[in-house]
């Protein structure tokens, strides 16, 4: 801290200065997190500590699976926390909370355009909307909580962009004769530790970083925009802050200066309330501590429940909200169902069976895990209902016979843990060859990559004579590749590698699930790590 | 608000990259501070393996430090003394070998009983040499058992040779197909073995790979190909010997395939494109691992039925006659492989074994 600053309040504790601090500490955690996903690096449980902790999406996930998950207690820490100290999680923890107040954009003497007091009933609609959904077994709307959007857009947004960054830096860089060694060194030992081995392609990158730097530049309007109004994890924890031990108060040496309505982030402090609160939209941040000359903001201990504001949603709202979910829910029903599989919706090993629709929380954690980046967060191929879920595109990645990282590190058991060997004989879907495409079929050029590349012992592609259709000559030792279909994993390591420009002249489709005792079996006795 | 200044901004993420250098650095000591007695592929990551993810206790296949380095010493201050030829070499070359072929040992007194018969590693490896060891390390999916994965003990064995020898320094590298190159180097067992041995590993960086003339070239004119790779002083090139469905066999050509970018492409005139690559490549000497051989469904295996134990090792400068000599083991002739017809119309080498000086050395008699 600059020493005039100190000076003018040595008397003060700087409220400010800590959460700062506390918000530098958690939103670094949660970058060494995002690092560490990466299959090989940290246990699972360490990984999945953001989404644990995150309640919204704890219970939308027990709601929609109607299964209990005994790690998603963890998640209670965080409502204890809450009902003790107000919405803390907002003002000190939560990442992209820290990233907002980064990226405050109302640092000097500029304009605040506050919306209407209304558009805060927008988050609580939200919340409404998300866990109505859930008992309906979707969970679509959970694109929307801030832990999830975060770690998805940095997965599959903004780490490989800024990986693209330093590769474009290192290979400009490495032009330069002198410089060689030391980029050398800097990209054997330094990049491995933040970047894939292999660098990571996702599709529709802008897309989410497009909904990303949309959530930041709404803090053009006001500070903390997607906090005060949107977040659907705020509302949560807002609507139990109505009832918090400690709540702000202001005493009676309030001299009606402003201050403190004026620095607001939130902007909850109502002057014409004699400077009061509301619970639910304090993020506990202490500015007003720090900043009121008088020592008239006080947080003060007590029981009870906050009034309720004319944006928090009435009864009549509620009702009308959970009709509408309901109706959204209804249209937003696609076929994705085991008996009319999408031809290319294939899922991570064994997700298909254990029902990834409802379980599933948009976390990206999956992809981020995923040494060949195969998984990709779902555009279209799973529908509305299956927007963001995890599907593998073979044509960027494959899925790696050495690996089971998705399942492991999967905080809601969306994509069961199963061990390397189960993995292994969990089928994916099905190669099928596109004679008129593959070259040893169309051109009778040899080229086997396909069966070179079938990790199967047995290998699910054989290579055979190829028929004489047409009477032109067929070189002696050329030989076709054919799909053996029942020992076909699915893995899509053929499709990846396949050498024909554009599409693959291999591709995987779904398979039929009419379910299965045996794999029922197999979920329920998960292998421990 | 109060918020971040841009010096708090900048102080923190130099605290921040300080950090990760720092975990670097922790790492780091932690790998040669705690020495495990056996590869262990694996052991901190999410992924489980079964079956085939520890390496069990072998009988077959001695640890590199335990009992035979006095029996090898031995063997390297007498090269014939505990030797037998079974195939009489040319009259009137005593000087060093063409090709040893040695059998019956474990790999480490292959090795060593097969260079001493060429002359040593001193031969290939001048005082401040850079060796690169290409084994190979095709895909993280089995350990060595299933012979998909050049043999632990003896890449680690030539890595200590070079280094006796005097090298400066000694890498070890591969492009895997399947899997990321730290898992595969992890469960070959060749990450551990070379690490005890003084070697590094290096997993090849995508800023290597240059794109290089092939002068020689008759289907490929030039290539991307990993640069120290081009650049070392000593190239060891250790194929396994394993059944490959276009090339036939993946031996020791078939093994230059590791070095470059785009292996797909190269399919459709296999035979041919690995003998160009070798006419660019050139490997010092090829050593070609057939302790185990992998008889069917390579190169990626993954059943001990389709593994044949041989104990063999073929030592030669000339990767032609390698390959050629590796392919009887399978019941093959030249012609019957594109890449040795192609390489010996190339003039790389030679394959007709019948005219070159042989040594067969049998280490158990």
């Amino acid at each position: 801290m600059a020493p005039d600053r100190v000076s003018q309040k040595a008397v003060h504790l700087h409220w400010r200065t800590a959460r700062k601090w506390v918000q530098v500490l958690f939103f670094g955690v949660f970058i060494l997190l995002f690092i560490g996903a990466r299959r090989g690096s940290w246990a699972p449980w360490i990984i999945n500590l953001p989404m644990r902790l995150d309640p919204l999406t704890m219970l939308a996930n027990t709601l929609a699976s109607r299964s209990w998950l005994s790690s998603s207690l963890l998640a209670l820490l965080t409502l204890l926390l809450t009902i003790i100290l107000g919405r803390v999680w907002c003002g000190w923890i939560c990442p992209l909370g820290s990233l907002l107040d980064l990226f405050n954009f109302h640092s000097g003497k500029k304009r605040v355009i506050n919306p209407a007091e209304g558009w805060r009933l927008v988050k609580y609609s939200l919340l409404v909307a998300v866990l109505t959904a859930a008992i309906f077994a979707n969970l679509s709307l959970l694109v929307f909580d801030p832990i999830t959007l975060l770690w998805r857009s940095l997965s599959a947004s903004l780490w490989p962009a800024l990986d693209t960054a330093v590769s474009a830096v290192e290979k400009t860089l490495f032009a330069i004769p002198f410089l060689q060694d030391p980029i050398t060194a800097f990209d054997g030992g330094i990049r491995p530790l933040v970047f894939p081995q292999t660098p990571a392609l996702y599709r529709d990158g802008a897309l989410y970083a497009l909904v990303f730097f949309g959530i930041l530049g709404l803090n053009v309007f006001t500070p903390r925009f997607w906090c005060r109004y949107l977040c659907p994890l705020g509302a949560f924890l807002g609507l139990i802050s109505k009832v918090s031990i400690f709540h702000r108060q202001v005493n009676e040496s309030c001299k009606s200066c402003g201050v403190c309505a004026a620095n607001c982030p939130t902007a909850t402090i109502d002057p014409n309330r004699q400077f009061a609160s509301d619970p639910g939209e304090c993020i506990v941040c202490m500015d007003c501590i720090d900043d009121c000359p008088r020592q008239s903001n006080t947080f003060v201990a007590g029981f009870g429940m906050a009034r309720w504001n004319t944006y928090d949603p009435s009864r009549r709202q509620v009702i009308g909200l959970i009709g509408a979910t309901v109706v959204g829910v209804a249209l937003a029903q696609s076929p994705v169902d085991p008996n009319h599989p999408q031809p290319h919706l294939i899922q991570p090993p064994g997700a298909r069976e254990n029902g990834l629709l409802e379980k599933c929380i948009r976390c990206g954690e999956c992809s981020r895990a995923c040494p060949t980046n195969a998984i990709q967060p779902a555009t279209g191929e799973a529908g509305l209902v299956g927007l963001w879920t995890p599907v593998l595109i073979t044509r960027l990645g494959y899925c790696d016979y050495s690996c089971n990282a998705c399942g492991q590190v999967c905080p809601v058991q969306a994509i069961p843990p199963l061990s390397l060997a189960d993995k292994r004989t969990e089928i994916l879907g099905v190669a099928v060859i596109d004679q008129n495409r593959c070259i040893a079929w169309a051109q009778h050029k040899p080229c086997i990559v396909c069966e070179e590349m079938c990790p199967v012992p047995e290998k699910a592609i054989t290579l055979e004579k190829p028929p004489s259709s047409d009477g032109s000559p067929i070189p002696d030792r050329l030989r076709v590749p054919r799909v053996l279909t029942d020992q076909c994993i699915g893995c899509g390591i053929c499709e990846y590698r396949c050498p024909v420009g554009g599409e693959a002249a291999i591709r995987i489709y779904s398979v039929k699930w009419h379910g299965s005792l045996e794999a029922k079996e197999l979920l329920d006795t998960p292998e421990t790590t | 608000m109060n918020h971040l200044t841009r010096r708090q901004l900048l102080r923190l993420v130099s605290v921040g990259v300080g950090a990760l250098s720092i975990e670097q650095l922790l790492a780091a000591c932690g790998e040669t501070a705690t020495p495990t007695s056996l590869p262990q592929p694996l052991a901190s990551t999410p992924t489980q393996l079964s079956a085939t993810g520890t390496l069990p206790a072998n009988t077959d296949n001695t640890p590199i430090e335990a009992p035979t380095p006095t029996e090898a010493m031995k063997a390297l201050m007498t090269p014939t003394a505990s030797s037998k030829n079974t195939l009489a070499a040319p009259a009137g070359k005593s000087g060093a070998k063409y090709m040893v072929v040695a059998r019956g040992g474990e790999p480490e007194v292959l090795a060593r009983q097969a260079f001493a018969a060429l002359g040593g590693m001193e031969a290939f490896v001048k005082k401040g040499a850079d060796v690169i060891i290409k084994p190979n390390i095709c895909t993280a999916y089995h350990t060595y058992e299933y012979a998909t994965t050049t043999n632990p003990w003896l890449v680690a064995a030539l890595v200590k040779m070079a280094l006796e020898a005097g090298a400066r320094r000694v890498r070890v590298m591969d492009s895997p197909f399947g899997g990321e190159p730290k898992e595969a180097y992890a469960i070959s067992g060749i990450a551990d073995l070379v690490a005890k041995a003084g070697g590094t590993m290096e997993v090849m960086s995508n800023l290597k790979f240059k794109k290089t003339d092939i002068p020689k070239g008759k289907a490929m004119t030039s290539w991307a190909i990993y640069e120290d790779i081009l650049k070392a002083d000593v190239l060891i090139n250790v194929p396994i010997a394993k059944v490959h469905s276009l090339a036939g066999l993946t031996l020791g050509m078939k093994n230059l395939m590791g070095v470059i970018l785009y292996r797909e492409d190269i399919h459709m005139n296999l035979g041919q494109m690995l003998a160009d690559l070798a006419s660019r490549i050139n490997p010092t000497v090829t050593v070609v691992d057939a302790v185990r051989i992998l008889v069917d469904h390579g190169p990626t295996g993954g059943s001990l039925n389709d593994v044949k134990k041989l104990d063999t090792l073929i030592v030669s400068k000339d990767i032609v006659a390698a390959d050629t000599y590796a392919a009887s083991l399978f019941g093959k002739k030249p012609d019957d492989l594109d890449t040795i017809t192609a390489a010996a119309a190339m003039g790389l080498g030679s394959s007709d074994l019948s005219s070159l000086n042989i040594e067969e050395i049998n280490v158990g008699a």
